[in-house]
């Protein structure tokens, strides 16, 4: 714990207090709620905690960009007035350290997991330092248990711990950060490019956002389990997904989950009529996409991520062909297809710094034209190896494909190694950081 | 436990090995390129005997026309200009250049600003490859993060992301592009400008940053340590401005040390061709023939360099 603390602390250790106060305070709500007896009682305790905990996130997350929306709807109705704005740095990890916070609460409220009554053990559940910026948003009850046990090395675990963190750093730094510079400099000056570009830039990011933040989970991951612990996976190769639900099943996983337990099930779930379904379903992901980021843009991607969801449920995406080996591989990969275009084009709001951008963007990738915009020769080049490299990977891994070579020690000492050179040849080692921390 | 270790050490020294391997032989070819941005550094920092050396960015290796310099000034030139390389950069191949002779004047192309920026700290990796020989340079390169030193000793860290540009710069083909056609390092551009002349805004004040004005200081005291005369120029851009700051600081830190600034950024003759350039700030060839000719001009016409330059000649 102390550790966990020293590593928060490096980055701006006043905000230690906060992430402290959010143990704290989900720590005596946990307590409140199992010592209480009536029913009331313990939703007394759940709401202080939910209110404290979203009250402390709001403050930093989302005041501001409230603040000026709701005058800026007074404006227009001829109500000039307006409170100041906070000038406050966003506390690293802050999204995801609160999520985990109150979700323990939630769980205890519902009586899944009982109080953990050792503070220590609770307080390094909410700041264990490997998940504690960028997730994985773990649960209580696969990470508590863990730090009750007594932890011996274990060398399989270990191994596979730093296979995942070679594997995390090659995804960050070789195809991440590589093409970052390519997006960056479409995205930042999108009035000047043309379609192709554009397309281009954002078939880079999808790469991009998933490996920077992959790639971080799976250096966390592999971090955890070196010390013995396993933590949830976080994505699991996104970009195979046949339908937009599935998407969902493979991106973000902790994120996605916490929001199906704590957010959808409690509006009802699918266990209400299909229109208050579909409800249920974009309001949860709107509410994901402002979990982003305080901006319309990050609002629309997780709106549009909803609609693609109800679509799914409406129309059903079904093929009635003749059970045929070729036939079901064309399939598979047109619904691929289909299902990365929908998430590229959602990624279109993710990325732009504006609304107006990204209908701009739009706008210009639908005209057709323009140059392509290569930029830096070398880069471009390295960007497309480096996806070719990281689709093959996930696609040996996708279809498990494991052969007497591929499980031999000298093949699996061999082709981490290469991984090492790789990155130290073509990784990116200059000002990359990881997307996810802004949240 | 033990097994992990041994592990850890195995995998260790296949990297080592591969990372040697690997990094020799992109040394190796490194310094056996014969054209391209990179071979044009080694031959600056290396090479080069010339007696007039030009330094600074882009701007400089297309704006100083170095067959008019020779020819008119009856001397021989190079151009050391790179890329996106500010005052880090040519301080480190000044310090290379004169560690093997004096060169007899230097121009010191001044483009960049004073204001802090990764960027400028992150382009050091262009000096990667000669840290290893060159210990003048050492101080220069560590400015970009306190841990160089220790990623310096991977064989290929030095080369990360010049794949591409080492084995281009070891094929003729390479020559032959435009972007390497370059005549004593000088490379003329073709483009013409068709856009209106506009005003660059007064950027919000900023505090200078320490390490760039301490080196670009080092840059003049250097020069003036070996008694080489030096003469900063700005070269003409096509746009006006209202304030720069870091042209200010530069040319108030020359007037301490008594180093002749010449600016050009609000000369009428370039402001008014607008086919003197191929974009905001850079001049094509004809406007570089033209800019080449002013420079000279000036250094006949001036007693301290006239002077010098009859000295040249003997």
């Amino acid at each position: 714990m102390l550790v966990s603390y020293y590593f928060y602390m490096n980055w701006k250790p006043i905000y230690a207090v906060l992430i402290f106060a959010s143990t704290l305070i989900t720590y005596l709500a946990g307590q409140g709620i199992q010592n209480s007896v009536t029913q009331s009682r313990k939703k007394t305790f759940l709401v202080a905690s939910l209110l404290v905990n979203f009250g402390i996130l709001f403050l930093f997350k989302y005041y501001n960009f409230f603040n000026t929306f709701f005058f800026d709807v007074l404006d227009v109705v001829g109500l000039r007035m307006q409170l100041p704005n906070f000038d406050l740095l966003l506390p690293v990890g802050i999204s995801f350290y609160t999520f985990q916070a109150v979700g323990y609460t939630v769980d205890v409220y519902r009586g899944d997991i009982q109080h953990e009554n050792h503070f220590g053990r609770y307080a390094l559940f909410v700041s264990f330092f490997p998940q504690l910026v960028a997730g994985p948003i773990e649960r209580a009850s696969n990470l508590l248990p863990q730090f009750r046990k007594t932890i011996l090395f274990d060398y399989h675990k270990a191994i596979q711990g730093l296979k995942l963190i070679v594997w995390g750093y090659f995804m960050k730094l070789v195809v991440a950060d590589r093409l970052s510079i390519y997006v960056n400099a479409v995205y930042n000056n999108s009035e000047y490019h043309g379609a192709l570009t554009l397309i281009t830039a954002t078939v880079f990011f999808a790469f991009q956002i998933y490996c920077d933040f992959g790639g971080y989970s799976n250096i966390a991951i592999g971090c955890a389990k070196i010390m013995g612990f396993d933590l949830m996976t976080n994505f699991r190769r996104p970009y195979f997904a046949r339908s937009t639900t599935e998407f969902w099943r493979r991106w973000h996983i902790s994120l996605s989950t916490w929001f199906k337990d704590y957010v959808y099930i409690p509006l009802g779930g699918n266990k209400v009529g299909t229109a208050r379904n579909y409800v249920n379903l974009f309001l949860t992901f709107l509410i994901s996409g402002l979990w982003h980021g305080a901006n319309w843009t990050f609002v629309i991607w997780g709106g549009l991520n909803g609609a693609y969801q109800i679509g799914n449920r409406l129309l059903g995406f079904k093929i009635r062909l003749k059970e045929n080996l070729t036939v079901h591989r064309l399939e598979t990969l047109f619904k691929m297809g289909i299902t990365f275009v929908l998430i590229c084009f959602s990624w279109i709001f993710f990325r732009a710094n504006s609304l107006a951008d990204a209908m701009g963007i739009i706008k210009r990738i639908l005209s057709l034209e323009g140059e392509f915009f290569v930029g830096e020769g070398s880069s471009f080049v390295f960007s497309v190896l480096a996806i070719c490299m990281l689709v093959f990977k996930d696609f040996i891994d996708e279809r498990n494909i494991s052969t007497r070579i591929s499980r031999s020690k000298a093949y699996q000492y061999t082709l981490y190694a290469l991984m090492v050179i790789v990155i130290l040849s073509i990784g990116v080692f200059d000002g990359g950081q990881f997307i996810y921390f802004q949240f | 436990m033990k097994k992990f270790i041994i592990v850890l050490l195995t995998g260790f020294v296949i990297v080592a090995a591969l990372d040697f391997a690997v990094g020799s032989v992109l040394r190796y070819f490194y310094f056996t390129g014969d054209s391209g941005i990179n071979y044009r550094s080694t031959f600056s920092m290396q090479e080069t005997k010339a007696d007039v050396l030009v330094f600074g960015t882009s701007r400089a290796y297309h704006h100083y026309d170095a067959r008019l310099l020779e020819d008119s000034l009856r001397v021989t030139s190079y151009n050391t200009g790179r890329d996106g390389e500010f005052i880090f950069y040519q301080t480190a191949v000044l310090k290379s250049v004169l560690k093997r002779y004096s060169p007899k004047l230097i121009i010191l192309d001044f483009t960049g600003s004073f204001e802090y920026s990764q960027a400028d700290y992150d382009r050091l990796s262009a000096l990667l490859p000669y840290y290893k020989n060159h210990k003048e340079i050492r101080s220069i390169v560590n400015l970009k993060s306190p841990f160089e030193k220790y990623k310096l000793y991977s064989h290929i860290y030095p080369y990360n992301s010049s794949l591409l540009t080492i084995m281009l710069g070891n094929m003729n083909v390479n020559k032959n592009r435009v972007s390497n056609m370059d005549y004593h390092g000088y490379v003329p551009l073709h483009g013409i400008h068709t856009k209106q002349l506009d005003t660059l805004h007064t950027p919000a004040n900023y505090s200078l940053d320490e390490n760039k004005v301490n080196v670009f200081t080092e840059f003049l005291t250097l020069t003036q340590s070996k008694n080489i005369p030096l003469i900063v120029v700005n070269s003409p851009s096509y746009y006006l401005y209202e304030t720069d700051y870091s042209l200010d600081a530069a040319r108030k830190i020359c007037f301490e040390n008594r180093v002749p600034f010449i600016d050009f950024s609000r000369d009428i003759e370039f402001l008014s061709h607008s086919d003197y350039f191929e974009d905001e700030t850079h001049l094509n060839k004809i406007g570089a023939a033209a800019f080449t000719q002013k420079v000279i001009h000036l250094l006949k016409n001036d007693e301290q360099f006239s002077k010098h330059l009859k000295n040249l000649k003997k």
